[in-house]
């Protein structure tokens, strides 16, 4: 009975033992993490998806309902001494789950001059196939009937779209040649990261920006983009726009 | 009593863990076969998805399951099926749900390898995504995601199976659309009497033989050999379609050069697929060649510039060019039970 019942709970230690994903790689003590907070803002203020009313630089008024982007490809630039240390890691930033809102990654402790990241998800991802994680195309940021991945996902509504139920959608995307609209974005600033420990970046991504970035976009004029294309590059454009980095902390 | 139920437990503790534990499942690994002398497919199209008896098995399974569609009556194999060479049997546009229609003709499927892009204007890139495009079309399966898997996980025979062929017994998008691409993709025709008689096996008829030369001379160049298709996009000079509007691929590439351009049909099984083109605007290759003779819209600044001149095909010449095509009729690939629904599962399951 007593050997029974140890087997037994041997056999429940082992499937316990199982469920856990394989032994987490010990670090490197040479690296240290960076942890990146996308904090999508309008006037300072933190993006409120569908209760606050905005107003956009055409004194156009809207509420936002879903804003998503995708970030990949980081990398982590020491300028003095040309080298690039690259993350080749892709994330869906979703204004409605705050856990898509903050990445932290592995890198070499050092001190960085700039970072970048891709905007968007690079060709091969949109061209390989059935993905899963950030690309699984349950996250609805596929266009099933064109093959590729919406890069960026801003909907919501306003008086001033003459469209059913006063909507706006703009769904950008675009990843061949000339209809490409990936952007890798740099950002300036000293990151000091120290090995086994974190430093935290703050990236403001200031939606207010979007609207009159280097293309206006009125939503009374242009409530719509839904194709890759010349619309999307522009709006693609003004997306790349929106990120700062407004704090490393240590 | 109290050691029978450690015992009992146990067995369910052990039987627990064979199913969800994490040791590699014995694979029984696949290889796409084709004719020696063919092309190699531009890319292998299971290079990041290992086929598999179990892969193929489980992707089989969905394709003629019901229940990958809204209504639980529109499987993939509503709309592609096996005796029409997967292609939807003498229909123009295919039924898809609550009385709707497709919007293009469906196409045949086999040789998928081959292709770089998937559909008549090219929109989909890569065999593991085009499922999406069905599962999700209001006039197709009208299904979301979400809801398939959420069926499916349901389903302890379709969990076993997913545990089998994927390592995982909890089913995701990915080993799905992998699982059909598996079905999809390994549906290869290269047994028609042309390629017996490639292969030596059998010989044409004097008509056959003729028809075959007018053929090289006069088809060829688009509707290449061995698969009957070059795999690009052309404009044969149907006139447009006014209601339906449909540029082809121009509408993906957004470029006017691409204007009422379609991806190039094979010509393999083209007995069982009537009707022809992407609107099934045709429904006999008599049709076919008076187009092709004298049907061209040469109005068109996108024509391809080898019909500029139509295809002058005599009678005489067509009654071999026909015989010619019958020749590319591939019984077996439609007869094989390997593509067959089995039996432990019918096309429609009934309500779910
Ligand atoms: C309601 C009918 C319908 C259903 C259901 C359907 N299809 Fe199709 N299928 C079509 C039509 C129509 C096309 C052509 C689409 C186009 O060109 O825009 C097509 C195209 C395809 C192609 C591309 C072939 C080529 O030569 O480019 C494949 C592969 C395919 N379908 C597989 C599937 C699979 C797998 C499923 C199930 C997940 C499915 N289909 C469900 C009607 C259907
Ligand atoms: C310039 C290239 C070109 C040439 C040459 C050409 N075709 Fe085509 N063919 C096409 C294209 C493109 C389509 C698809 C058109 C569409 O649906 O819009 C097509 C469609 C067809 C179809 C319909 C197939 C289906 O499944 O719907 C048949 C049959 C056909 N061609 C037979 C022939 C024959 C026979 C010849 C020689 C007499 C020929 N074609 C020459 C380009 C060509």
């Amino acid at each position: 009975m007593r050997t029974l019942f140890i087997c037994c709970f041997l056999c429940f230690a082992c499937v316990d033992g199982i469920a856990q994903p394989a032994h987490k790689k010990t670090t490197p003590t040479k690296n240290g993490y960076v942890k990146i907070t996308f904090k999508n803002t309008i006037n300072g203020q933190p993006v409120v998806l569908n209760d606050s009313v905005y107003t956009n630089p055409f004194r156009e008024t809207y509420r936002i309902k879903k804003l998503k982007y995708y970030i990949s490809n980081f990398q982590f630039s020491l300028v003095s001494i040309k080298k690039i240390v690259p993350v080749k890691r892709c994330f869906l930033i979703n204004q409605a789950d705050d856990s898509s809102l903050s990445i932290t990654l592995e890198v070499p402790a050092t001190r960085y001059d700039e970072m970048g990241f891709l905007l968007g998800v690079d060709s091969v991802l949109n061209t390989s196939g059935a993905q899963t994680g950030a690309l699984d195309p349950l996250n609805d940021m596929f266009w099933t009937w064109h093959s590729g991945y919406i890069m960026q996902k801003l909907e919501g509504t306003s008086p001033q779209s003459n469209i059913v139920n006063n909507k706006f959608e703009y769904h950008i995307g675009g990843y061949e040649g000339e209809s490409s609209v990936l952007q890798t974005i740099w950002l300036n600033h000293a990151i000091s990261v120290e090995k086994g420990k974190t430093t935290s970046i703050i990236i403001n991504a200031d939606i207010g920006k979007y609207w009159n970035a280097a293309y206006p976009v009125k939503i009374s004029e242009t409530p719509v983009c839904s194709t890759p294309g010349a619309l999307a590059k522009k709006l693609a454009g003004n997306f790349s726009t929106v990120f700062s980095i407004a704090d490393v902390i240590q | 009593m109290k050691i029978k139920i450690t015992i009992a437990l146990l067995l369910v503790v052990l039987g627990g863990t064979s199913f969800l534990s994490d040791a590699p499942p014995k694979l029984h690994y696949l290889k796409l076969t084709f004719p020696k002398d063919w092309p190699k497919p531009p890319k292998d199209i299971f290079a990041t998805n290992p086929l598999t008896e179990e892969g193929f098995e489980l992707g089989k399974k969905l394709f003629y399951d019901g229940r990958l569609s809204k209504d639980g009556n529109v499987p993939c194999a509503s709309c592609h099926q096996q005796f029409a060479s997967f292609s939807t049997y003498d229909h123009d546009f295919s039924h898809g749900f609550n009385n709707s229609f497709t919007r293009r003709n469906a196409p045949p499927i086999f040789n998928l390898a081959w292709m770089k892009e998937l559909h008549w204007d090219g929109a989909i890139n890569h065999i593991e995504v085009q499922p999406l495009a069905p599962l999700t079309a209001a006039n197709e399966m009208a299904e979301s995601i979400e809801n398939v898997l959420r069926k499916l996980n349901a389903d302890t025979a379709y969990k076993r199976m997913f545990k089998a062929a994927f390592g995982d017994a909890t089913i995701n998008s990915q080993h799905m659309l992998k699982a059909l691409a598996q079905f999809t993709g390994s549906i290869i025709s290269c047994n028609s009497k042309y390629d017996q008689v490639k292969k030596g096996t059998a010989s044409f008829s004097m008509s056959e033989e003729q028809g075959y030369k007018i053929f090289k001379a006069k088809c060829n160049a688009c509707h290449t050999e061995p698969l009957f298709t070059d795999n690009s996009f052309r404009n044969n000079g149907l006139d447009i379609n006014l209601q339906l509007a449909d540029k082809g691929r121009m509408g993906i590439s957004n470029d006017p050069s691409d204007s009422l351009k379609f991806k190039v049909p094979s010509l393999r099984n083209l007995y069982l697929t009537a009707p022809y083109m992407h609107d099934g605007r045709m429904n006999t290759l008599q049709e076919v060649l008076q187009h092709y003779r004298n049907g061209i819209n040469a109005t068109q600044p996108t024509l391809d510039s080898l019909l500029k001149n139509r295809i002058a095909v005599s009678k005489k010449e067509e009654v071999d060019l026909l015989a010619f095509l019958y020749t590319l009729t591939d019984t077996e690939m439609v007869k094989n039970k390997r593509f067959a629904a089995t039996a432990t599962y019918k096309m429609h399951e009934g309500p779910h």
